[in-house]
């Protein structure tokens, strides 16, 4: 349930998405991980307002466990797809954001990302809901749900988090 | 210009295959024309189409095909073609319709293809058209048959009977039919579509090419070791434990499963053990298998292990774990691979929830399995320009092969599984006997 009483500084909100971009950017996953929750989620789903995650086939679904072995195999000197430098570019806008009863955060925004991979660039577009959770001067995620435009369409290999 | 018969002949060795077959335009259509146009190729699951009307739609190379349900419920193979100018007559991915109706001039068929109503019928009299003539009907395949409720289809009125075809591979499929305590499967949980910048071949070649695992997938097998290892003992139990180590077995582990090839190109590797066999069973599903077949049956049909299963060219299924990928060749060096999940009826939604799990983290886009081996067939596509060498050579165990009469058997390790392709390429390609 949302609260309208309850004032969302939506700057701090904003600010914190561009830092989670940031680090996907470079991409830094050993600090892009350090701002999700213990139990926290990724979720990249495989069709359009998808419910299921756990009975229906999703790009990608990682809990923390999985995101700690992605980071080791970002890094693996022998993982043959990781041979080529990763750059992204994350523009986020339309950043719109609702609070709970319990004080998280729910925050819906657009995004688009270029990601320059083995010579070539793919664009990425769609619209990310992001569930926060206050932590001292500034918020964790709980979930991340990326939701692609084409997430249905034929992909070829998506090498970052996005 | 193409190539002759005595050039392709000269294309494939016992031993050795010439970098042409995989970087050839001309080959790749010779290929789609003879290799595509002739075999049986998996079209899709009669539980994507369960009533009247149901249709899904998929590309054989550049046709555009449907499957369709009737209203006697016969599933139908048809060219996706309106018999007026050529408009595709549905291009959903699936969908129900009462009949087919052309997008352009309306003209309608019925679910089993037969021209059905021309609008504004008059100006044809004496001109030689005739509406019942079946040449404006939709085409159908010259045959399509199921077997277990999986849908093939042949260009060729030729080709021998689907049963004949399978042939023991066929085991493979009633296996995966078998796990389920109602024997029946259906598709479940949504499809991965992924581009491959490769030749088609490569991504089949590579299913049971058991040299590699322990290679290209080092990295992820590392990286969960290295993880689980910081994890108390007393952690729960998490599936991917079991399902991304095996990637890392041994040589000789892969190959004591051995591998089986038949004829017109199938084969398997594993068979009594895979890297699917230490899977954990859940008691609620083995206690349903229990209950609809006994436990010696039971036994049987869950240690009937295999790896990965080819049906040359387009399928391949995983029994062991209820999934398929089908290959889509698009051009010399693009294809697509489609991963489905199938739901074994009858079975705790757990099984198909471990399904889902080993697609995500194996098959998917995103994954950390998939897209090292996509680097391995991208860099052979690139590597196969350089004229340094002719050939890519398949020496493994040449000269050893178990004849066992209807199937021949190796090492796991051996390239029995191209001796076997490439039986059947030639078959195809050439009008070698199988």
């Amino acid at each position: 349930m949302s609260n309208p009483n309850v004032r969302i500084d939506n700057e701090r909100v904003e600010r914190f998405l561009y830092d989670e971009a940031s680090f996907l950017d470079r991409p830094d996953l050993d600090r892009w991980i350090e701002l999700y929750t213990d139990d926290g989620t990724y979720w990249m789903p495989a069709v359009e307002d998808q419910v299921d995650p756990i009975n229906h086939i999703s790009l990608f679904y990682d809990d923390r466990v999985l995101m700690e072995i992605r980071r080791r195999n970002f890094v693996h000197p022998r993982a043959a797809s990781k041979d080529y430098k990763v750059r992204c570019s994350h523009i986020i806008s339309n950043v719109r954001s609702e609070i709970s009863d319990d004080g998280s955060l729910t925050v819906t925004s657009n995004f688009q990302c270029v990601v320059y991979y083995n010579g070539k660039q793919t664009l990425y577009a769609g619209n990310y809901v992001h569930e926060l959770l206050q932590a001292d001067d500034s918020f964790k995620i709980r979930h991340k749900r990326v939701n692609l435009i084409n997430c249905d369409g034929v992909l070829g290999s998506i090498i970052i988090y996005l | 210009m193409t190539y002759s018969d005595s050039e392709l002949d000269g294309f494939v060795a016992p031993t050795k295959i010439n970098r042409r077959v995989y970087t050839d335009e001309k080959i790749f259509d010779l290929e789609m024309e003879r290799i595509w146009g002739k075999a049986w190729l998996f079209i899709g699951h009669e539980s994507q189409v369960p009533e009247a009307g149901d249709y899904t739609t998929l590309n054989i190379g550049r046709m555009p095909i449907v499957m369709v349900r009737d209203k006697a419920l016969k599933v139908h193979v048809l060219h996706n073609r309106c018999g007026h100018k050529g408009a595709k007559l549905v291009d959903k991915p699936c969908g129900k319709i009462g009949g087919f109706r052309c997008c352009y001039h309306g003209w309608t068929y019925r679910l089993d293809g037969k021209l059905l109503g021309v609008p504004h019928m008059t100006g044809y009299e004496e001109t030689g058209f005739n509406k019942d003539d079946p040449q404006y009907s939709m085409q159908k395949l010259a045959k399509y048959e199921s077997y277990r409720g999986f849908v093939f289809a042949t260009f060729d009125s030729n080709a021998p009977d689907l049963r004949a075809w399978l042939g023991g591979a066929g085991d493979v499929l009633d296996n995966l039919c078998d796990r389920s305590p109602e024997g029946e499967v259906e598709v479940a949980g949504g499809v991965l579509k992924y581009e491959h910048e490769c030749n088609w071949k490569m991504f089949i070649e590579n299913l049971n090419d058991t040299m590699h695992p322990m290679v290209v997938h080092r990295s992820v097998v590392d990286a969960a070791n290295s993880f689980i290892s910081t994890l108390p003992e007393d952690s729960p139990h998490r599936d991917e434990a079991e399902i991304i180590p095996p990637f890392g077995a041994s040589y000789e582990n892969f190959e004591a499963t051995g591998i089986t090839g038949f004829r017109y190109g199938h084969h398997y590797d594993g068979g009594k053990s895979s890297i699917h066999a230490n899977y954990s069973v859940d008691p609620e599903y083995e206690a349903a298998m229990i209950a609809a077949y006994g436990k010696e049956r039971t036994r049987e049909i869950l240690t009937f292990n295999t790896h990965n299963t080819l049906y040359y060219p387009s399928l391949t299924i995983k029994s062991a774990i209820q999934n398929i990928r089908i290959v889509r060749p698009v051009s010399v060096d693009r294809c697509v691979v489609e991963t489905w999940s199938f739901r074994l009826k009858g079975a705790p939604d757990s099984m198909l929830q471990r399904t889902i799990l080993y697609s995500r983290l194996i098959n998917s886009n995103g994954s950390m399995v998939g897209p090292d081996d996509l680097t391995a067939y991208f860099r052979m596509q690139q590597g196969l320009q350089s004229t340094a060498s002719e050939w890519v050579e398949m020496h493994r165990n040449y000269g050893s092969d178990e004849d066992l009469g209807d199937r021949w058997t190796n090492k796991g390790t051996s390239d029995l599984d191209m001796r076997s392709q490439y039986g059947a390429w030639r078959h195809y390609m050439l009008g070698e006997a199988v």
